[in-house]
């Protein structure tokens, strides 16, 4: 399922299809924004509280070594993601600069 | 203007009619400070009320609601603690309290605590506060940092968006404080919020307080005004929390239908646009309100139609579509009220130097294991020169006593060598090492190094079936294991909890430590101290694997905030340190000196053969002398006890430990002591936080394996001994 929704933003999407990729492919103090959250109910439901909602700006800042948990920054403040709830997150290049990061 | 509004109040309720409130006083005004984790709720509390309640950069430190009690301008006031959340949803118990107290008859009035600094996912939970219609306040705080950033908050603008009050603070240095509660008396009084910030030089709103600070007449006059909540006029929001076309459409027919059963879901104090929401969003306990009813049961099923049909028109999750609408209306919010004065240069502070090196993939995990290790040390050194000192006062004195009176009167074995023995044991054995090991957790708590720990480690609790989270209760555990398994209440499955709770309580606490320093550490050397941690450490490890293995489910993600660092204010420190001494004081030491006195009874009654006699099979597979079976007893109720204790009797029998005990046995004692059972406290405390089959199950795993273990090592060690 998805993939077909992938595959529906990126037909949209002028720039190719290179530019849609899980948080965790992201380089450092890239701003991205996020298109889709793929995790459980249960996880979806805090990362949208917490404010990682599909359009939300957010800045990739570090991540544990040995495949440990990334931290990004959203609305002004910091959150750790596990590495597997970060591979769920489907974010692509934001163009604009966020002004609240 | 004072006049209008209480002849306006005067006659809608008849000033006869008594106050309807359900406290005990007249004038008692219950108020609730509610708001996400780490924005300085707690400080507030402390502030009002004078209290200690426990303060720390970490979120989930308040894990209960905490009341407090002041008096101010005449009014009683009731004040409550709730534990920081994100929202108002089912995600975790503390939700589903929170936002059954906040409705509940017992809460007059909100306090909902913001962030300046973090205003957008702060404001997501005020508006999840606004749907329950409630009386809240805004209380803008740590206003001060965001001046630091070059930003300010236009309050004016933000106070007309919600038509209720909004202040702004900096609780730290007890800013803008009272002047909620004077909010409060105000929303209470009045039944209706005004707006006060100054409109063409011209006050809006003058506080009754203003005018009337000490004329208790007109307090008393006051408090005949005063009713529930239920009698609060909530502004008309409807143009700030609507909801886009779609979704506003099913909510409005939803609570249109709910309308008609008003009486049923009165009973629950909900708000109908509440349940709307909550229903809509497949919320449990809502939908057990409709369950519950024969008539309300259809609803259940048009609101899934709906959720079905706007899930399919979305391609999102009805959660994500609902925040989503919320964010959106924030994210115009802040473009309204935020002013950046100038284009921020984000230049690296001291705060942002200390993240990068203590969450540097190398670097962090040295400072990591610095900071434990130098903890150690810092608690060992102190605590070995004081207590040192005070073995030596009491070796003095004794003297003294002895020549004086002789050894052998009963009063000088119960008075001097019971009681007096007693509190220089506790003193100079346990508290000597308790005080600075608080202090150094306080200013771990307080700096918000916790979460950075739990960043790092996250890979490695994994291992262990949990996340990076269960590091903070287990890092605290090396205190005391008791607050710390109360602390395991931040993870978020039972799962979790459970499997934290287990490792937690393994976890060397302060009182273990004495021992190991004591025993192992005095007579043995570092190294064997450091055997013994290790030792205790793949316990943990094995524990938590076949806790893993054996526990159904899987171990969640992490998804945690990490605060910026902040430097530790003395003050907060010195007081919450002598708070958690204080306790142990009046807690511990009373148990250490009446055990001390009944240990001298039994000895002079030769009352601890039998019960040695009967411990003698454990003692005797640990290779222990019998002697040491009441101590193992003794350990359950604090686990320096058996030392102490055992001091205690040596000193009785005019020995010194290292007659008592070999090397080996030394060494076994303190491993036994590591790990046989946690403290009585604990058991209790985990027990609370899962429940008694699962306590009691994690205490007698523990005896059994440092049965096991300890014999092992003892066997092993006399064989490896004798070939030498």
């Amino acid at each position: 399922m998805i993939e077909s929704i992938l595959k529906n933003i990126q037909g949209k999407d002028q720039r190719g299809s290179s530019l849609i990729k899980c948080l965790t492919e992201c380089e450092k103090d890239e701003i991205i924004s996020v298109i889709k959250v793929d995790t459980g109910k249960k996880a979806k439901q805090r990362l949208s509280n917490l404010g990682i909602v599909p359009g939300a700006k957010l800045v990739k800042c570090r991540s544990a070594p040995l495949k440990g948990p990334l931290e990004v920054k959203i609305k002004g403040s910091s959150l750790v993601l596990g590495r597997g709830i970060a591979s769920k997150i489907f974010v692509k290049c934001s163009e604009e600069q966020c002004q609240y990061i | 203007m004072r006049q209008r509004h209480r002849k306006g109040y005067v006659q809608k309720h008849n000033l006869e009619d008594k106050p309807l409130k359900g406290s005990s006083q007249a004038n008692t005004i219950n108020i609730a400070l509610a708001g996400n984790p780490n924005v300085g709720k707690s400080v507030i509390f402390n502030q009002l009320t004078g209290l200690s309640q426990t303060i720390g950069n970490w979120p989930g430190k308040t894990v209960e609601r905490k009341e407090g009690q002041l008096e101010f301008l005449g009014f009683h006031f009731n004040i409550v603690d709730l534990p920081g959340i994100y929202s108002l949803s089912t995600y975790s118990l503390e939700e589903i309290v929170s936002r059954e107290y906040i409705v509940s008859e017992e809460v007059d009035v909100i306090i909902n605590v913001i962030d300046a600094t973090n205003l957008e996912r702060n404001l997501f939970f005020t508006f999840q506060l606004l749907e329950l219609e409630v009386p809240v306040i805004l209380a803008i705080n740590q206003c001060d940092i965001l001046d630091k950033r070059n930003r300010s908050i236009d309050f004016k603008r933000m106070e007309e968006i919600f038509k209720l009050p909004v202040i702004p603070c900096v609780a730290i240095h007890g800013k803008g404080v009272h002047q909620l509660l004077e909010e409060a008396i105000e929303l209470s009084v009045y039944h209706h919020p005004h707006q006060h910030y100054l409109k063409k030089g011209k006050r809006m709103h003058e506080h009754l307080s203003h005018a009337h600070r000490t004329q208790e007449l007109y307090t008393k006059e006051w408090t005949m005004h005063l009713r529930p909540k239920k009698s609060f006029q909530f502004p008309d929001l409807s143009s700030l929390l609507k909801f886009g076309k779609e979704v506003e459409g099913k909510i409005e027919y939803l609570i249109s239908e709910i309308s008609q059963f008003e009486s049923y879901f009165s009973q629950f104090n909900y708000p109908g646009r509440f349940l709307a929401i909550k229903l809509l969003e497949d919320d449990n306990v809502v939908n057990s309100f409709f369950k519950k009813n024969e008539s309300t049961r259809y609803l259940l099923n048009i609101a899934e139609d709906f959720r079905k049909e706007l899930e399919e028109f979305h391609g999102e999750d009805i959660h994500t579509i609902i925040s989503s609408e919320i964010y959106n209306k924030i994210h115009k919010i802040i473009r309204l009220v935020l002013i950046s004065e100038k284009k921020e240069e984000r230049k690296k502070s001291l705060s942002d130097k200390l993240d990068q090196i203590t969450t540097h993939p190398f670097w962090g995990y040295v400072i990591l294991i610095l900071i434990l290790v130098g903890t150690y040390f810092f608690t060992f050194e102190i605590g070995n020169l004081l207590g040192g000192y005070l073995e030596e006062v009491y070796g003095m004195w004794s003297v003294e006593i002895y020549g004086m009176y002789g050894a052998d009167p009963l009063w000088v074995k119960l008075l001097w060598d019971g009681v007096v023995g007693g509190v220089f044991g506790a003193i100079g054995g346990v508290l000597v090492y308790v005080i600075p090991f608080f202090l150094i957790m306080e200013i771990l708590q307080d700096s918000g190094y916790l979460p950075r720990a739990a960043f790092l480690l996250d890979k490695f609790m994994h291992f262990l079936g949990v996340h990076g989270k269960t590091i903070i209760p287990m890092i605290l555990g090396f205190g005391c294991n008791v607050p710390a398994c109360a602390g395991c209440r931040i993870m978020e499955t039972r799962r979790e909890k459970k499997i934290s709770v287990a490792l937690t309580s393994l976890i060397p606490c302060s009182a273990v430590l004495t021992v190991v320093m004591g025993l192992v550490g005095r007579f043995l050397g570092p190294i064997y101290v450091g055997l013994l941690f290790l030792i205790n450490f793949v316990v943990i490890i094995i524990f938590g694997k076949v806790l893993n293995k054996t526990m159904p489910g899987k171990c969640t993600e992490l998804i945690m905030e990490m605060h910026e660092y902040r430097a530790p204010n003395t003050k907060v420190i010195l007081k919450q340190t002598w708070n958690r001494s204080k306790e142990f004081i009046f807690k511990a030491m009373p148990i250490i000196i009446i055990l001390g006195i009944v240990l001298e009874l039994l000895l002079m009654f030769n009352l601890l053969e039998p019960i040695n006699l009967f411990l003698s099979p454990i003692t005797f597979i640990l290779g222990l002398p019998l002697i040491c079976g009441i101590f193992l007893i003794y350990g359950i109720i604090r686990k320096e006890l058996t030392l102490v204790l055992l001091q205690d009797l040596a000193q009785s029998l005019g020995m010194t430990l290292p007659m008592l005990l070999t090397p080996l046995q030394m060494f076994v004692f303190s491993l036994v002591t590591m790990l046989y059972i946690p403290c009585f406290a604990t058991i209790i405390i985990i027990a609370r936080e899962t429940n008694w089959k699962y306590a009691i199950k994690i205490a007698l795993l523990e005896v059994g394996v440092a049965i096991v273990i300890g014999a092992l090592v003892y066997w092993g060690g006399t064989f490896l001994l004798s070939l030498l």
